[in-house]
């Protein structure tokens, strides 16, 4: 049993993997580096790493990777990578680096690993309080300095979101916010109506609605011209 | 050799086959109960009668209701993608379906000599496993929404990508708080471990934080961007009809029900009573059950009081409001539990 979901969920790995690289649209790239996930996810639970694999699909599959779907699905598919640039070579190139590194790795240590039984199984291993354990003993070191390097990750992510838009020169800040609990004619339905454009074509051309609307009345007072066509003063044009 | 996934099974396979049968087909036959449940339940939060011509008391609506959607013609528009207009409603039921298999119902118990835990699975990883289904589901409504070709669907779930991310964070840590008061993650050690007092006691900002993002999390007013029918029209299954329509539906039901049984067995004390009493093993699925329902009336009456918000608050009530919440729950939980 544990052979055939084996082999199952290693092909699905490598198709998945394959199409990740193979396919054209980026979207279903996407979606076949998902099925490659959730594959290695099972293989890892073929492991009795139970932990493991679940934090695979919570993390990678979950969310890192429908962050991947929310952008290629509003970007949309670009038609060609960049057609003649220097990626064109350098990206063989270092994917053959790379194949080269993973074969020397896995001759070195791994064939060795095929002849042996593996490891022996003990109770409770990839369990999440053994995981945790190891954690904050053997490897406290690297444990926390991934995290701080995710802390500054995270920072360092919103620091450039906030450069990036808003924020510039007059921008909203929190003060701001604070003194003014909603800037003036958003969600309103005025808005919806379409009020602000018509007030703002009316200060383009007028210098200001107050003066337009008042120029109406003393108009309509002395009986002269309005003064003014988006101001619809019935009395001014009797 | 070792079968896959044997580590925390001590039943023969057959009784775990018979189990996975007897837990489906008790939540299929309450799914259209459920929904003419709800139906009436909300006629009568709107002073009306709700369904009451198909049956006694319409009780029978649902199943008019089933026949009329199978016999639907199955199209699809012809901007949509084939393959993965068909898939999106699969994968949304069966990831609502898998959750149900970590839902404590009852103890270990002996039935005619035998023991037989009443759970699915009791997996070491507890609550980590539906958070993973969860994960999957997403690309059930992303799917659905973008394999549509169709602007409302698209927009429904490009809602729902953000919504479900943000909101699963804040649920994870409610429920991070319950699991170092319990010490375990196991869901039957957690029901053990609330036998002095239930959490929703000691974890009540958790126990709210959850409830909060499991409105979110299984797109129910007043979190149901995602569907909101008076600008989306149906968002992410507008272009569904039929069976990819029911699975769809179906699917919201079924996560309710896990995410209701959830919170029953995380902070309700799962199949225990208060005040001591003891009833025999074959009374704990009814308990769990009934918890259960307590749960489903409260996302019904919900979604009869409070009006829909709106996306920009959605967002900002979940990222500044409740994740900040569930990090200082989370925070003086570990304080206390430590000192």
């Amino acid at each position: 049993m544990s052979v055939v979901m084996f082999f199952i969920a290693a092909a699905v790995a490598i198709a998945g993997a394959i199409g990740v690289v193979a396919l054209r649209n980026p979207l279903y790239a996407v979606l076949a580096l998902v099925c490659h996930l959730v594959a290695l996810a099972a293989l890892f639970l073929l492991l009795r790493a139970e932990f493991v694999a679940a934090a695979q699909v919570v993390v990678y599959a979950g969310a890192v990777m429908v962050l991947y779907v929310f952008v290629v699905a509003y970007v949309g598919g670009g038609d060609e990578l960049a057609g003649r640039s220097a990626l064109r070579i350098l990206g063989p190139l270092f994917a053959l680096a790379l194949a080269v590194e993973l074969f020397i790795a896995m001759l070195g240590s791994a064939l060795a690993g095929i002849r042996g039984y593996g490891a022996p199984y003990k109770l409770g291993f990839g369990t999440p309080e053994q995981i945790g354990r190891l954690f904050l003993t053997d490897y406290l070191f690297p444990f926390e300095a991934a995290s701080l390097l995710l802390l500054v990750a995270a920072v360092g992510a919103i620091v450039l979101a906030r450069r990036r838009r808003g924020l510039e020169e007059g921008a909203l800040e929190l003060k701001d916010l604070l003194a003014a609990p909603r800037p003036a004619y958003t969600g309103t339905i005025a808005e919806g109506a379409g009020v602000r454009r018509v007030r703002e074509a009316l200060e383009q051309s007028h210098g200001g609605v107050t003066e337009v609307v008042g120029a109406a009345v003393a108009g309509a007072a002395v009986g002269g011209p309005t003064g003014s066509a988006h101001v619809d003063q019935p009395e001014g044009e009797r | 050799m070792t079968v896959f996934a044997d580590v925390n099974y001590f039943e023969p396979w057959w009784i775990q086959i018979l189990k996975a049968l007897v837990i489906f087909a008790v939540i299929f036959g309450m799914l259209p109960i459920l929904t003419v449940y709800e139906r009436k339940l909300l006629g009568r939060f709107q002073h009306r009668y709700g369904p009451n011509r198909v049956g006694p008391y319409g009780l029978m609506q649902p199943l008019a209701e089933i026949v009329k959607f199978a016999r639907k013609e199955a199209f699809r528009p012809t901007t949509s993608v084939g393959f993965l207009f068909r898939l999106a409603p699969a994968l949304s039921i069966m990831t609502a379906v898998g959750g149900l298999a970590l839902i404590p119902w009852g103890n270990v118990q002996d039935i005619f000599g035998t023991r037989v835990g009443l759970y699915g699975i009791d997996v070491s990883i507890g609550p980590l496993y539906v958070f993973a289904l969860g994960g999957i589901s997403f690309y059930g409504i992303l799917l659905g929404g973008w394999a549509s070709g169709s602007k409302y669907s698209f927009l429904g779930s490009m809602r729902a990508a953000a919504q479900l991310i943000s909101y699963e964070v804040s649920q994870g840590l409610a429920l991070v708080g319950v699991l170092i008061t319990a010490q375990t993650l196991s869901l039957t050690g957690i029901v053990n471990a609330q036998r002095g007092m239930w959490y929703f006691i000691p974890q009540i900002a958790g126990f709210l934080i959850f409830l909060v993002a499991s409105f979110a999390e299984t797109n129910r007013a007043p979190f149901d961007l995602v569907e909101a029918d008076a600008e989306l029209v149906g968002g992410y299954f507008t272009e569904y009809g039929g069976t990819g329509f029911v699975a769809y539906l179906f699917a919201e039901y079924v996560n309710m029900m896990v995410v209701s049984a959830m919170a029953a067995t995380l902070f309700l004390g799962g199949w225990l009573l208060p005040f001591g009493i003891h009833p025999p093993g074959w009374v704990d699925p009814f308990v769990v059950i009934a918890k259960m329902m307590l749960f489903m009336s409260l996302f019904i009456w919900i979604r009869a009081t409070l009006p829909r918000l709106r996306y920009d608050q959605l967002m900002s009530f979940g990222w500044k409001v409740l994740l900040p919440l569930a990090t200082l729950n989370l925070l003086v939980t570990a304080i206390i539990v430590v000192a």
